[in-house]
């Protein structure tokens, strides 16, 4: 029972990563039904910044976190205006694969410029130590991403629903043309969205960093995170939430009881199963193209 | 007249044919050219340092004036680690410019995939930058294996916990490829002899990067002694994670993790103490040999940002048989004159354990694996070096 406690606590641990990644690639799906494949690259290529800032210009932590998130949004907002926008008669399809060939470049982009060599980010929270009550543990730095995910979660939920610009990104997800033609500036709207997408897809890297670092280093929460938001529905935030949740405890008790081997691809077979059994996901209403 | 002038061109045509016929492939009056891949990006991209030791040192012996008045002309390509480019790349060399022998070359997919190519053709391969036993089960004529064998690293660290540190718990935590199989291997057979079983292996997947499932199983063995035969990354990341568990047994490591001040940087001090493999030796050490190429290969040729590492002067290691075979050979360079001079080194020293070769008997392994010697060492906590033991021999049973 109490490896068992433990499992699921690893399990909730790991989820707390996968959760930002799911977060960001929902935002982003919800707007414009493309699935980001460059999500992880984004934040990949935020967290070398971070460790520029911090490791090799000696910036103070607390100016070099909000920079690199500035970093981020500039990065995947400038994504969407650069190269997605300028897709000629984009289709889903077309706009998938930019992003894949966009999560290529910036992997070559981080290698070339920071070298293979695994590296760790500076930060003031250990990532080696636990905190414990009674014989249980996680880690410090683990429990902080569960704390920034629930800051995050909230705070775009309530960006949504009762500010005005998230009132228009909701609007240019549900029909584009009429908020088109209502007035809203859908272009802006979608560079906007994945400006935050960016940003919150970072906050992942930037608390995976301080571990270590490498180019290939987002490749798996990617894969993971995208599970999450595939079990929990593409357009809701909170399944894309428990999504990734049960990805990560799924993994940790599947690696711990079952087969050590298999840990990784069970997510990929959830992917698999989600899609045959509930294509639109645990928490989204049933999907219905759009016209 | 005509017919002399006729006659004087079939014989230049003749004499032509005959010396073309005689002129070794990739060995010209001035040149002897020398193929190596090795990752420059990608996930292995930190072993790439190998392909670029071994630039250096040609770099170094051609401004010495070359070997028997050939300069050393060195091709070496990325692979990224994708064996299917390695294929491609082999190829493209072997076939557009014809290299007259292989050195280094990390990666044991990467190398298996171009084993059969280059052995049908009958090209030497020197120094593949990787412990496996395929290199030389069953042994091949042409390649010459340096890398002392991760079952053997293995097995010296299982011998060392055990007899020297008295420990009877031992788990290992592997790479799930031939790399970590290896290790295991040797783990378990070491341990047979104690009659002491393995405490826990667990496999490690090369792209899993949640270490959480891994560090839980090690915990609840109970071993006092885990033996990582997994990436950098990985080493760091399970040493860490089993920190955070409040679990921190003897660990023990691999040559590929014993470049201390990378692994002391990336784990942020986690790594003192940990015992671990080296084949070559230490990057101060005080011999004459590594300080000449740390002067004139590394302090001339090597790019700025490059570390004067393990990986980094193995590709030397790895070379160095080869470039004494060379020379050993004299102006009159073959390929069969090449395996003959490696078949007849006995203790030839470079920068690691004595290096010996017995001519090719296909029933005996050991006739195709050069470097047999090893030695252990463990990490201060500035990142320096311990050496545990002196440079030593395991058997391989």
């Amino acid at each position: 029972m109490e490896n068992f406690l433990q499992l699921l606590i690893n399990g909730i641990a790991a989820g707390g990563y996968y959760g930002l990644i799911a977060l960001a690639m929902v935002l982003i799906y919800r707007t414009s039904e493309v699935v980001n494949f460059a999500q992880g690259e984004i934040a990949l290529i935020t967290a070398y910044f971070a460790y520029m800032l911090l490791d090799q210009l000696n910036v103070v932590f607390w100016q070099a976190i909000p920079i690199a998130i500035c970093f981020a949004f500039f990065v995947g907002a400038m994504v969407e205006f650069c190269a997605l926008r300028r897709a000629k008669d984009p289709n889903v399809l077309s706009l998938i694969i930019i992003t894949i060939g966009i999560e290529m470049i910036l992997m070559g982009l981080v290698s070339w410029k920071f070298g293979a060599d695994p590296k760790t980010m500076s930060f003031p929270i250990s990532p080696y130590v636990s905190v414990t009550f009674g014989k249980f543990y996680i880690r410090g730095l683990e429990l902080l991403a569960l704390l920034v995910l629930g800051v995050v979660f909230f705070s775009t939920y309530l960006f949504l629903s009762h500010s005005k610009l998230g009132t228009a990104m909701r609007a240019t997800q549900q029909n584009l043309v009429v908020a088109r033609v209502m007035g809203i500036r859908t272009k802006r709207i979608m560079m906007f969205t994945w400006g935050i997408s960016g940003a919150i897809g970072a906050l992942a890297a930037l608390l995976i960093a301080p571990t270590t670092m490498q180019p290939y280093m987002m490749w798996d929460p990617m894969l993971k995170g995208f599970a999450g938001a595939v079990l929990g529905g593409m357009t809701s935030m909170g399944g894309a939430l428990v999504g990734s949740f049960i990805v990560g405890i799924i993994e940790n008790l599947f690696g711990g009881y079952v087969s050590i081997e298999f840990k990784s691809a069970v997510a990929f077979f959830i992917i698999v199963v989600s899609l045959f059994v509930r294509p639109s996901g645990l928490f989204a209403k049933h999907y219905v193209k759009k016209v | 007249m005509k017919k002399k002038g006729f006659w004087l061109v079939v014989m230049a045509l003749v004499l032509g044919c005959y010396v073309f016929a005689q002129a070794e492939e990739g060995v010209t009056d001035t040149e002897v050219y020398i193929g190596q891949w090795g990752p420059q990006t990608g996930p292995a991209a930190p072993w790439g340092a190998v392909a670029r030791g071994t630039d250096a040192m040609f770099k170094m012996i051609n401004a010495e004036g070359g070997i028997n008045g050939r300069k050393l002309t060195h091709f070496m390509f990325d692979d990224a680690y994708n064996p299917a480019k390695t294929m491609a790349g082999v190829k493209e060399l072997q076939e557009g410019k014809g290299m007259f022998a292989w050195v280094g070359g990390v990666g044991t997919a990467c190398g298996l995939a171009v084993k059969d190519y280059l052995m049908e053709k009958k090209i030497p391969w020197v120094g593949p930058a990787a412990g496996s036993l395929h290199w030389i089960s069953p042994p091949e004529k042409y390649l010459f294996a340096v890398y002392p064998l991760y079952y053997i690293e293995a097995k010296a660290l299982a011998k060392y916990a055990v007899e020297t540190l008295k420990f009877k718990k031992i788990a290992m935590v592997y790479q799930n490829d031939d790399y970590g199989k290896n290790g295991l291997k040797g783990l378990e057979t070491q341990l047979k002899q104690y009659n002491l079983q393995v405490a826990v292996a667990v496999p490690v997947e090369k792209g899993d990067s949640d270490m959480r499932p891994h560090a839980e199983k090690l915990k609840a063995s109970g071993a006092e002694a885990v033996l990582l035969w997994v990436t950098p990354t990985h080493s760091v990341q399970i040493i860490g994670t089993a920190k955070a568990a409040g679990y921190n047994p003897q660990w023990m490591s691999t040559s590929t993790c014993s470049d201390f001040p990378l692994m002391m940087a990336i784990s942020k001090g986690l790594w003192e103490g940990v015992i671990a493999v080296t084949f070559g030796e230490l990057p101060d050490a005080d011999n004459p040999l590594m300080k000449k190429y740390k002067a004139d290969a590394y302090g001339k040729y090597a790019a700025k940002e490059e570390r004067w590492g393990l990986f980094y002067y193995a590709g030397m290691l790895f070379a160095e048989p080869l470039v004494e075979a060379i020379k050993r050979a004299g102006r009159d360079l073959t390929r069969e004159r090449v395996v003959k001079e490696l078949e007849n080194m006995k203790d030839f020293k470079g920068i690691g354990g004595r290096i010996s070769y017995k001519p090719y008997d296909k029933n005996d392994p050991s006739c195709r694996q050069g470097q047999k010697e090893i030695f252990l060492v463990q990490c201060l906590k500035d990142g320096g070096f311990k050496k545990l033991t002196d440079w030593m021999e395991v058997p391989m049973d």
